[in-house]
C-alpha cells in the first residue's frame, strides 16, 4: 500500500506523534514550536482535502487499523459527514493558531508556550479521531484526549478564573465521560460488538430482547455527550471556561470543540440506533425541545452581559442549539442546515473570539460599555466583528444566512412552523445583542484605552481578514460545501 | 421474592457497581471539599470500570491463555483490556485535577468550594 492509502490514520497520527515532540523541541530549539505546529496543522488540512476529493469521487471507504479487519480492529469509516468535520477542523485550527503564534506570548507566561502546542496538537488530534472513527471505545478514547485537552487548554494561562472554569470543566466532563462509559458498557454488554457498523446490524434483533438495557444506553450517551456539547440545561460550564481561556483556545473551544461532539451524537443517533429507537423513546422531539430552549434562553443570557467574551461563549449555547435543532428535526434540509452551521458557525464564532482577542490585546478592555468608538480606531477587528455579528443574525451574503436558510425550510418540511419561528425569533434575539455593539464600535467616540490602541500585529489582522472574507465566500457561493454536506445527509437519512 | 433475591444475587455485581456508581456521584455533587470531589468522581469511575469487567466474567471460566489440550471456559479478555485503557484515562484525569486543586489552594488558600465561592463573592464552582 502506498502512503496515501494510509491517510486517514496519519491525519490523527500525525499531530498526535507531534504533539509529544513539541516539549522536546521547545527546549532544543523555540522558535521551531510554531512553525512545526502550523506544517502539521496544513498537513492534515491537505491530507483531509485529498480524502474529501476521494469520497467526492469514489464514495465512502473503510481504513482498517493495522490491516485487522473488524469485528476484531479498529475501523476507521472515511464517508462525507467525517470529511466535512475534518476539513472544518483542520480549516478553522489551522488561521486560529496562526493568529495565536503573536497572542499567545502576551497572554502566557514564557515557559508553558510549548506545552500549549503540544495541547493545541492533542485537541486537533482527537477531535478529528472522533470525526473519522468508527468504534465506539475508540471514540472513547479520544472524547477523554478531547477532555483534558480541551481542560488544559484553558488553565493553561493559571489565573484564577481560568483555573476555577477548568476545574468546573473537568469534573463535569468527567460525569459526562463517566455516563459514556457506563452507556458502552451497556451496548456492548448485549450485542458483543463496538464496531458502529456491526452495532447497527444487530441493535434491531437485541432490542427485542434487552429494551431497557439499549434505552438505559442511549439516555446516558445523550447525558454524556450532551454535558459536553454544552446542549441546555447542561451548559452551566460553558460561560466561564470559553470567556477565561486564552483567545485562540476559545476560538476553538467554542468554534469546535462543542461542535464535534454533535458530530458524534449525530453519528450515533443516525448510524447506530436508527431502526432501534424509532417509536421507543421520543429522543428527537427531546432533543428539539432541548434546542429550542437552548436557542431561546441561550441568547436572553447573551443580551445581559457586560464582557464581551462571556457575551460570546453564551451565544455559543443558543447556536449549538441550531446544530441540535436540525438533528431533531430530522428532515433533510434541516439536518443539511445542522450540519452546515456546524462549519458556518465554526468559522464566524472562531473570528468574533479571536476579533475580541484583538481588542484585548490592544487595549485591554472587556467590557461593552467601554468598547464604544473600537471601530474607528481598530477598523480592521472591529471590520471582523461586523462581518461575524452579521452572520450570526443571519444576514444574506454572510454564511450563518444559508443555515438558518435550510433550517427554517426543514422546519416546514418537518410539518413543524413553530421551530421555523424558532429560528426567526432567535436571529431577532441575535440582532439585539450583536448590533448595538457594531453601532457602538463604528459611530460613537472613542475614549481611555480605545482610544489609543496598542499596534495590532499584522498576522492577527490577517487571520481576521481571512476568515472574515470566507464568511463572506461562503455567504455568496454556499455551494462550496453543500455539496458535500448535501451528500453526507443523504446518507444519513438514508435517501 | 426468592426468586428476585436469587436473581440479585446472580447478578451482584452489576447490583453493587451501581451502587458504588451512585455513591461516588452522590459524593461528587454534595460535598463541598474539592479533594472529596475528586474521590468521587474516582469512586464513579471505578464502578464502571467493576461493572464493565464484570459483562466479560464467564462463571468458572479462565484467564484466556490458550494451552494445547485443556478444555478450560475461558473469561472474555476484551473488557478488560478496554478498562486496562479507561484506568489509565482515569488516572491522569485525577492527576490533572489534583494539580487543579493545588492551584486554587496557592490562589484562595482553601479547598472548601463554598469558601472559594464566598471569596469569590460570585457563582458556585
Amino acid at each position: 500500500m502506498s502512503a496515501a492509502a494510509h491517510l486517514p490514520a496519519l491525519t490523527v497520527v500525525v499531530p498526535l506523534f507531534f504533539a509529544y515532540l513539541m516539549p522536546l523541541l521547545a527546549r532544543w530549539r523555540k522558535s521551531w514550536c510554531a512553525a512545526t505546529t502550523l506544517a502539521v496543522l496544513a498537513f492534515t488540512f491537505f491530507s483531509s482535502l485529498y480524502l474529501a476529493n476521494r469520497v467526492m469521487s469514489s464514495g465512502p471507504f473503510v481504513y482498517h487499523m493495522g490491516g485487522w479487519a473488524p469485528p476484531w480492529g479498529i475501523e476507521f469509516y472515511v464517508d462525507y459527514l467525517a470529511v466535512f468535520t475534518a476539513l472544518t477542523i483542520s480549516g478553522i485550527g489551522l488561521p486560529v493558531i496562526v493568529y495565536g503564534i503573536k497572542d499567545l506570548p502576551h497572554e502566557l507566561k514564557e515557559g508553558v508556550l510549548g506545552w500549549y502546542y503540544t495541547l493545541y496538537l492533542l485537541l486537533m488530534a482527537s477531535m478529528l479521531g472522533m470525526a473519522l472513527t468508527n468504534d465506539l471505545f475508540n471514540l472513547f478514547v479520544f472524547v477523554e484526549i478531547c477532555a483534558i485537552a480541551s481542560c488544559a487548554i484553558i488553565s493553561i494561562k493559571e489565573s484564577r478564573e481560568c483555573v476555577e472554569a477548568a476545574f468546573k470543566y473537568l469534573v463535569l466532563s468527567a460525569v459526562g465521560s463517566g455516563c459514556l462509559l457506563l452507556a458502552i458498557a451497556l451496548i456492548y454488554m448485549v450485542t458483543g460488538h463496538l464496531n458502529f457498523t456491526f452495532l447497527a446490524a444487530t441493535l434491531p434483533g437485541v432490542m427485542a430482547v434487552y429494551p431497557k438495557n439499549i434505552l438505559a444506553a442511549l439516555a446516558l450517551l445523550m447525558v454524556g455527550l450532551g454535558v459536553k456539547a454544552a446542549l441546555f440545561p447542561l451548559h452551566v460550564w460553558l460561560p466561564d471556561a470559553h470567556s477565561s481561556a486564552p483567545s485562540p483556545s476559545s476560538a476553538v473551544l467554542s468554534g469546535l470543540v462543542i461542535k464535534i461532539y454533535a458530530v458524534a451524537m449525530i453519528k450515533l443517533l443516525y448510524k447506530v440506533f436508527p431502526a432501534t429507537f424509532a417509536g421507543m423513546a421520543p429522543v428527537m422531539a427531546m432533543l428539539l425541545w432541548m434546542s429550542t430552549l437552548a436557542i431561546i434562553i441561550g441568547s436572553m443570557f447573551a443580551i445581559v452581559q457586560e464582557d464581551i467574551k462571556k457575551m460570546l461563549a453564551y451565544s455559543s449555547i443558543a447556536q449549538i442549539g441550531y446544530v441540535f435543532l436540525g438533528v431533531g428535526l430530522a428532515s433533510h434540509n434541516a439536518l443539511l442546515g445542522g450540519i452546515l452551521h456546524i462549519f458556518n458557525h465554526a468559522m464566524m464564532k472562531a473570528m468574533l473570539f479571536l476579533a475580541a482577542g484583538a481588542f484585548i490585546y490592544a487595549t485591554g478592555v472587556r467590557k461593552l460599555s467601554q468598547l464604544k468608538g473600537i471601530g474607528v480606531t481598530m477598523p480592521v477587528p472591529a471590520g471582523a466583528f461586523a462581518i461575524g455579528a452579521m452572520a450570526m443574525v443571519g444576514i444574506p451574503v454572510t454564511n450563518g444566512f444559508w443555515s438558518k436558510w435550510y433550517l427554517a425550510l426543514g422546519a416546514l418540511d418537518a410539518g413543524k412552523p413553530l421551530f421555523a419561528a424558532v429560528v426567526l425569533v432567535s436571529s431577532l434575539l441575535n440582532g439585539i445583542y450583536y448590533l448595538p455593539i457594531i453601532v457602538n464600535a463604528f459611530f460613537s467616540k472613542p475614549e481611555g484605552a480605545v482610544a489609543k490602541p496598542g499596534r495590532l500585529p499584522a498576522v492577527m489582522t490577517g487571520t481576521l481578514v481571512v476568515l472574515g472574507a470566507g464568511c463572506i465566500i461562503f455567504g455568496i457561493f454556499p455551494s462550496l460545501v453543500l455539496g458535500l454536506v448535501s451528500r453526507a445527509t443523504r446518507l444519513l437519512l438514508g435517501l | 421474592m426468592t426468586d428476585t433475591l436469587l436473581r440479585l444475587h446472580q447478578n451482584s455485581y452489576y447490583f453493587f457497581s451501581i451502587v458504588l456508581f451512585i455513591i461516588g456521584f452522590h459524593t461528587m455533587l454534595t460535598h463541598n471539599n474539592l479533594i472529596k470531589k475528586i474521590i468521587g468522581m474516582n469512586i464513579m469511575d471505578t464502578s464502571i470500570f467493576l461493572f464493565f469487567v464484570a459483562i466479560g466474567y464467564v462463571r468458572g471460566g479462565r484467564a484466556p491463555i490458550l494451552e494445547p489440550g485443556a478444555g478450560h471456559a475461558y473469561i472474555n479478555p476484551l473488557p478488560s483490556a478496554l478498562i486496562l485503557t479507561g484506568i489509565v484515562v482515569a488516572v491522569s484525569v485525577t492527576a490533572y485535577a489534583l494539580s487543579l486543586v493545588v492551584k486554587l489552594y496557592r490562589h484562595y488558600g482553601t479547598i472548601d468550594a463554598e469558601e472559594i465561592m464566598r471569596l469569590r463573592g460570585g457563582e458556585t464552582l
